[in-house]
């Protein structure tokens, strides 16, 4: 949809390709042309280099938009876009394969001279090595396994007595889980913001940066709301992130929309490389909204081999802007996906409010796919403003159907710890248990201005619910139809009988 | 209409009347004079002395399941009972194989016991009389066999939800 609106911008024929499962989808309803690449599992579909590519040519494309899902980081898919006489809208597959892998990139970052978090990344000889490293780089020390991930053999090590016998689990449970017990280590960032720079090359040697998103606050490792600029909002802080980025960029030969993610610490003030992603990402909206540049407009003008439209001095970080995904899930239900049929929809809008949404009042949220529906952003002059803005257009965000993250968001953006900046990656963790507590507050002890509001909402849902029962009821005994109907038969012949009934009483009133 | 609607712990017997665009609600001797706006799908406005609530039901609802309403951002489960209907929920308790159990599809008195522990009844036959806002129904067996259990004498207060009788 994003690159849809950018190529009707810039007079292009956008050409969409789709599943079988999505046949009905917005981004089909808004294209010129759309072919079907296969059938709802991605892997067939979405992930399908040969038929994604077939489908270009058929069409006659001359260049392909990856998104930023999917084949978007696909180094393998960007080469065949080229094998294929086509543009791939993306950096090359050189600079994506060395940003690909943890090691190559924190190797690259290293020789661009990007601080990185201290530690060995090569693997410990044994407990006098992890004795001495630790020592210098200073406790808490993380011990991670070399072959690991989700957590298994790792160890947070708060001072020197603990460390052989963190050491010795630490190898013991990596040889358990990976059949290997090698270990590293890193130096522990404390309370750790994730702030991310945008960066932008085109092929004339042009790389400039967009300043900084904050990404603290996550969930299962994504990101649930993005701010640009950071709530630190430290210029100095940002030219120092942003020149470094832009080296890193460099080092790679490095063209296009790219992010460069790091960690940064409030005790210490210090910012260590973590990774690059070398694609356009899903909240490059509040960069947007803050530098008044359209990046995808951006990304199709250096693909077509044309300059960046704009210098590094021209670029202005004016206001304050937020992000929120919503997601088709269950925040009642542990996040829960909740797919199902969109009934109902009220999209936001009015001042500083940008909604990028994917779905429209009748489609069907499908569990093939990220349950993401919409990504709500507001923008102000304050980070305030923006805050109120955000709230305003929450309330107002309305989804029928299918449950949404929406209710969380609301709480989150009345949140004091949000309000005051205060974010970090264990923002969501702290949030919950504030959460939690103020539920069980809330059952004890409330104003009776506020019981006896939430009473009578509560009388009014039970009014509204035996409303919709009459319907049903009266339906039923005037229907002899089969009881299998779906809903929009219901709804549509109660539609078509209110405005029969609407022109009877007009007739009256006329006579 | 008459109805017994629960959310979370609270319950209350709701009554509702429409004259015209005006809704007349009394729920627990609280009553409610509202406006109703009506937008297909599920959608309700309604305004009650210059008070805004913009509801929607979630789906059709079904005497005896619950449905999701939501009143402005606030989202709530409402379970309805028809008295009118208290047969097909009370049948939902049958299984085809194992024993039916008896279940109160809302809160009231027993006013009346038909059958003794040990008797042999045929499929449908009135087991227990459950007096629920001021109306009394009649609890059927949905198969043939045999009493296995009664739990309740008449004149006891039952919840919804208790077991009354066993049939195996």
């Amino acid at each position: 949809m994003r690159v849809i609106r950018a190529c009707r911008e810039l007079g292009i024929c956008p050409i969409a390709v789709f599943s079988e499962a999505d046949a009905g989808s917005l981004h089909v309803r808004l294209s010129d042309e759309a072919y079907c690449i296969g059938p709802a599992t991605s892997i067939q579909s979405y992930l399908n280099i040969e038929a994604i590519i077939a489908a270009a040519k058929k069409a006659k494309a001359e260049a392909i938009h990856p998104g930023y899902g999917f084949l978007a980081e696909n180094s393998g898919f960007a080469r065949a876009v080229g094998a294929a006489g086509l543009i791939f809208v993306g950096p090359t597959p050189e600079a994506m394969e060395k940003m690909g892998s943890k090691t190559s990139a924190r190797r690259a970052a290293i020789a661009a001279g990007a601080p990185v978090v201290p530690g060995t990344i090569e693997v410990l000889k044994g407990y006098e090595e992890a004795y001495e490293i630790s020592a210098r780089l200073g406790y808490p020390i993380m011990l991670k396994a070399a072959a690991g991930g989700g957590g298994k053999g790792m160890r947070q090590v708060a001072a020197e007595s603990e460390l052989r016998s963190a050491f010795e689990a630490a190898q013991s449970e990596s040889l358990s889980a990976f059949g290997n017990s090698d270990v590293y280590l890193e130096k522990v960032v404390e309370r750790p913001r994730h702030i991310e720079i945008q960066i932008f090359a085109d092929t004339k040697g042009n790389t400039v940066h967009l300043g900084e998103r904050e990404c603290s606050i996550q969930r299962r490792h994504q990101k649930v709301i993005e701010e640009c600029p950071s709530p630190i909002n430290d210029a100095d802080l940002r030219q120092r992130m942003g020149e470094t980025a832009i080296r890193i960029a460099q080092a790679v030969n490095y063209v296009g929309a790219g992010t460069v993610e790091f960690l940064f610490s409030d005790v210490t003030r210090e910012f260590y490389f973590l990774e690059m992603n070398t694609r356009l990402q899903v909240e490059h909206p509040v960069t947007e909204l803050v530098t008044g540049i359209d990046l995808v407009r951006e990304q199709i003008r250096v693909a077509s081999g044309l300059p960046l439209s704009f210098a590094q001095e021209r670029v202005r970080w004016q206001g304050h802007a937020i992000e929120c995904r919503i997601y088709a899930e269950d925040p009642e239900n542990n996040f829960f996906p909740s797919p199902g049929e969109i009934t109902f929809l009220r999209v936001p809008g009015g001042p500083g409010i940008r909604d990028d949404s994917g779905v429209s009042e009748g489609v069907e949220v499908s569990t093939y796919y990220d349950p993401m529906i919409s990504k709500l952003a507001a923008w102000g002059g304050t980070r305030d403003e923006a805050i109120d803005r955000m709230r305003r257009a929450l309330d107002e965000y309305a989804v029928g159907g299918i449950k949404t993250t929406l209710p969380f968001f609301r709480e989150i953006v009345r949140d004091e710890e949000f309000i005051a900046g205060r974010l970090d990656t264990g923002f969501i963790a702290r949030f919950n248990e504030r959460r939690r507590e103020r539920r069980v507050r809330s059952c004890g002890t409330s104003s009776s201005e506020r019981v006896n509001r939430e009473s009578t909402n509560r009388d009014i849902a039970l009014i509204a619910a035996a409303l919709a029962y009459s319907r049903t009821r009266r339906e039923a005994a005037s229907d002899h139809q089969p009881r299998d109907q779906s809903k929009w038969k219901i709804a549509g012949r109660a539609a078509g009988l209110s405005r029969i009934i609407t022109r009877g009483s007009l007739q009256r009133d006329r006579q | 209409m008459k109805l017994h609607a629960s959310i979370a712990d609270y319950q209350a017997d709701i009554e509702v009347r429409e004259e015209g665009p005006r809704v007349l609600a009394s729920i627990d001797g609280c009553d409610y004079v509202l406006e109703l706006q009506e937008s297909g799908s599920g959608g309700f406005l309604l305004i009650s002395s210059n008070q805004v609530f913009d509801c929607r039901a979630e789906g059709l609802p079904q005497s005896g399941k619950s449905i999701e309403v939501v009143v402005g951002t606030a989202n709530y489960t409402v379970t309805l009972v028809d008295p009118k209907r208290l047969h097909g929920a009370s049948s939902a308790g049958a299984h085809a194989d194992g024993a039916a159990r008896i279940i109160a599809p809302m809160p009231g008195k027993i006013v009346r016991v038909l059958v003794a522990l040990g008797d042999q009844i045929a499929a449908g036959a009135g087991i227990v009389v459950v007096e629920a806002m001021k109306m009394q129904n009649e609890m059927k067996s949905p198969k043939a066999g045999t009493v296995v259990a009664l739990n309740f004498e008449v004149g006891t207060t039952v919840n919804g939800g208790d077991v009354l009788a066993v049939i195996e």
